[in-house]
């Protein structure tokens, strides 16, 4: 598998979870709801292969793996990403912060705010203290990103 | 034998009228502290506070006596001959990194051998390693049987390389299992080594005898028997003891200083350097007097007819890969649900408020032996009721059906 494979396997499935996944689960009831749709979402997204897996693609602060592809098209100015972890609900969870950013132009990227946008998802009171840790870390990763001025 | 009164016991702490909706089942990590404890700490930081074995005022005699008592009160409860056989320190962490540290070139030189096993926690490993490394002294490790119990056998031709130290844990603290200690410190005696035990779990488990069970040092923190944070034992036979080089240096340890030369006092307190943790001592002994007037046999019954309604319960359930045995278990259930990750299972209990630990539980080796890459860890204590085993196997239910929907 190539890096543009990944690429290209990844794109669409994140759109899908933009366009689908986030609204079922917004309107869930209740956390069973909530996590059944959050597993299903690592599925949808390739897995990284073990020899991509660079030690420097892990974000840190995760209780279990997870790695994070960062690709910048030059020639239209575009972020995008690719992720993986050994957990099903942290490869959710940054599926869903994922899908807020891929494709976005480094000046968009640089004035998004996603770590209130992914507040707004109203996920808080659903993840554990650690999880919200790993996440913010991974907001920090995805934001250094942003070319330095 | 009248059965355990469970409720009555958990009465006794604040924290499950505080937290009724939790189930808590990670004793191993830490447990709770029964009222007494609280109080012992409380009440010595409004009335008695004081520093020990220096003011010339009468509170500070009146906090050395207390300190001194809670040494006494360890010393009969693990049965030492003597009490400067009991040195107070931070945890078992710090014991063991005193010993590791204490024995190098005074014991340990190089191409010298010491043998650990497969199922230690990091604190049994790494100190060793570290001191190891730099001295170049060898470590060799007891492997394990197919159903996870130390290869006794084994054990027995590593003893024949002659290591000088043996240093093995009591009770795992990944699979529950109770070792044979009294077999394996009596094995390791007869080929001259010297022996240290890592009771950081043993300890509430039962009431370890030094002088029946013989080893050269036992060690334990505090807060795994419900006593404070920050307060543990290492224990040790005064020719042993003797024998330690001082980790840390300063204040009562010393006898006379000058640039020159510095000479020690005495034990224990040569190697209890600067202002021990006096609270945490009177918390701890608070917590073993108090302990001592439940009957540890009915505990005992109590937990194993806890860890017998978990495993039937767990065979009930789908795709449980469990690694513990039934059997020579102090009440300790490490288990997974089938290739999926231990931190989403335990995220999943997590969200109905059943507290485990997940991860490798700082034991690395043992799971690259497992080849896990972690477990949840389910541990009970004499608080825990039959209705906490219930919540958590439907709580487990729950979140199989969850990860295989
Ligand atoms: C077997 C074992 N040894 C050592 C330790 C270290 O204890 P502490 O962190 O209290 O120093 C633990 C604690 O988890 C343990 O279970």
């Amino acid at each position: 598998m190539t890096l543009e494979q990944l690429l290209a396997d990844t794109k669409p499935a994140l759109l899908d979870i933009q366009q689908r996944d986030l609204t079922e689960i917004a309107q869930a009831k209740d956390w069973q709801a909530k996590y059944r749709v959050l597993m299903q979402l690592g599925k949808k997204l390739p897995a990284i292969p073990e020899k991509m897996k660079q030690p420097e693609l892990l974000v840190k602060g995760c209780e279990s793996r997870a790695w994070l592809l960062h690709y910048h098209d030059k020639a239209t100015d575009k972020h995008y990403f690719v992720l993986d972890s050994e957990a099903r609900i942290v490869k959710g969870l940054m599926a869903i912060m994922l899908c807020l950013v891929n494709g976005m132009t480094t000046a968009e990227l640089c004035k998004f705010d996603l770590w209130h946008k992914f507040d707004q998802l109203a996920l808080k009171p659903y993840l554990s203290q650690s999880r919200g840790n790993g996440l913010l870390a991974m907001a920090e990763r995805i934001k250094a990103c942003c070319p330095a001025k | 034998m009248p059965a355990f009164d469970v409720q009555q016991f958990r009465q006794q702490f604040a924290f499950f009228q505080q937290q009724p909706d939790w189930v808590y089942l990670d004793n191993a990590a830490t447990m709770h502290k029964p009222q007494v404890v609280i109080d012992a700490v409380t009440q010595f930081y409004q009335q008695y506070n004081s520093n020990v074995h220096r003011g010339a005022h009468q509170l500070s005699q009146q906090a050395t006596a207390l300190f001194e008592q809670a040494r006494n009160t360890v010393a009969s409860y693990i049965n030492a001959p003597h009490l400067h056989e009991v040195i107070f320190c931070s945890g078992a962490t710090a014991a063991l990194n005193q010993i590791a540290f204490g024995l190098m070139h005074t014991v340990l030189q190089p191409g010298d051998r010491i043998l650990l096993t497969q199922l230690e926690h990091h604190a049994n490993i790494v100190p060793w390693q570290l001191h190891c490394q730099r001295f170049g002294v060898i470590i060799d490790v007891v492997p394990l049987t197919p159903d996870h119990q130390l290869d006794m056998l084994a054990y027995q031709q590593l003893l024949q390389l002659k290591p000088k130290v043996v240093s093995f844990s009591h009770i795992s603290n990944v699979l529950g299992h109770i070792q044979q200690v009294a077999e394996m410190v009596a094995l390791a005696k007869a080929a001259d080594a010297i022996t240290v035990v890592d009771g950081a779990q043993g300890i509430v488990y039962q009431q370890p005898d030094m002088q029946q069970l013989d080893c050269d040092f036992y060690v334990f923190s505090g807060h795994k028997l419900y006593g404070p944070t920050g307060i543990g034992v290492l224990y040790g036979k005064t020719a042993q003891l003797a024998r330690l080089t001082p980790i840390f240096a300063g204040g009562e340890m010393i006898d006379t200083v000058s640039f020159v030369n510095t000479t020690f006092n005495k034990l224990p307190f040569r190697l209890e350097a600067g202002t021990p943790n006096i609270a945490g001592a009177i918390g701890l002994s608070a917590a073993i007097d108090w302990l001592q007037k439940s009957n540890n046999q009915q505990i005992i019954q109590h937990k194993s007819l806890l860890l017998k309604e978990f495993y039937n319960g767990l065979t009930a359930i789908k795709g449980i890969d469990i690694l513990s045995s039934s059997v020579h278990n102090a009440g300790i259930v490490a288990l997974n649900v089938d290739s999926e990750h231990p931190a989403d299972v335990a995220e999943l209990l997590n969200q109905q408020k059943i507290a485990v630990r997940s991860g490798q539980h700082c034991a690395m080796p043992l799971f690259s032996y497992l080849a896990r890459p972690g477990a949840i860890r389910c541990s009970f204590a004499a608080y825990n009721t039959l209705d906490d085993v219930n919540r958590c196997l439907l709580a487990l239910e729950q979140a199989v059906e969850i990860l295989t929907a």
